[in-house]
């Protein structure tokens, strides 16, 4: 059952790899070095590695929605903020609680978030459908 | 004297500036690509990842990132980052759909941190409208852009 303060179980990445980086960077005509060159991190003072992509963070946090639901199409809405890099090989941790379930509309509202080594890089809230 | 772009310029030249629509198809072998590389779980086969609500938008738009960041008075190379997004879904986005994209900067906000200096936050919000004309999604992002010491 789906209440106020049911945990979303963590989605984790144990090393975050950098192939999909440049996959990504590929795809998505993303022109930012800080992706794929070490160099530009370092000569832009951001670190020493290079840097995963934000949405797709933010994907790992959906991943965990979608874990959690057993559905992928039930997201409504999400807004996160990001507050951090996320770095090659790093360990990240995607999850969430529900803060407002509506029974007649069938949605639940949930923080969600994703924590990295040196704490969280992002937090947001999404609302997803419940009972479908 | 500053060489940096002034907030009244940046207004001045972006908010309320409408890109031309642009159109995107989710491609089976793209999205397969996208899935495997943001680790998705199993989907069901013709249902994207939602966080194709981003992609779409972002790869759909006219202008590119490039052109987004040059718009800006910035590069690519300068560390722009993201600040926020946000993902509103009115339908399933379908692999194999098309879905044209429409959009333009919503907002332009400058501020001082002590670690970055100045940056702006501007914010580019797309819309995605599926075959039939129905809004299916809007993606909003902020995206952060270093200027420098003040």
């Amino acid at each position: 059952m789906i209440e106020v303060g049911t945990q979303i179980p963590p989605f984790i990445v144990e090393s975050v790899p950098t192939e999909p980086m440049k996959t990504m960077a590929f795809v998505l005509r993303d022109p930012n070095p800080i992706h794929w060159d070490e160099s530009v991190v370092r000569s832009l003072g951001l670190g020493e590695k290079v840097i995963n992509q934000g949405p797709t963070n933010q994907a790992y946090i959906i991943n965990a929605l979608i874990n959690w639901l057993g559905d992928s199409t039930a997201l409504r809405s999400m807004h996160v903020r990001f507050r951090g890099n996320v770095y090659a090989e790093e360990r990240v941790e995607a999850g969430g609680e529900v803060t407002a379930v509506d029974l007649d509309a069938s949605l639940a509202t949930c923080d969600v978030w994703l924590d990295g080594p040196n704490g969280r890089v992002i937090s947001g809230v999404a609302v997803v459908v419940i009972g479908s | 004297m500053s060489d940096i772009v002034s907030i009244q310029i940046l207004e001045a030249e972006l908010l309320g500036l409408e890109f031309p629509p642009g159109e995107f198809t989710i491609a089976e072998w793209e999205h397969w690509l996208c899935a495997d590389a943001i680790g998705s779980p199993p989907l069901p086969d013709d249902v994207a990842h939602p966080m194709y609500a981003y992609y779409t938008a972002i790869i759909g738009m006219h202008p590119s990132l490039d052109e987004i960041f040059a718009y800006a008075h910035s590069s690519a190379d300068a560390g722009v980052m993201f600040g926020e997004a946000g993902l509103e879904f009115h339908q399933t986005l379908r692999v194999g759909a098309t879905y044209r994209v429409e959009g333009g900067f919503t907002k332009v906000v400058r501020k001082e941190s002590s670690r970055l200096g100045i940056m702006d936050l501007v914010t580019v919000e797309l819309r995605m409208f599926s075959e039939d004309g129905e809004l299916a999604a809007v993606s909003s992002n902020t995206f952060v852009y270093p200027r420098g010491a003040a």
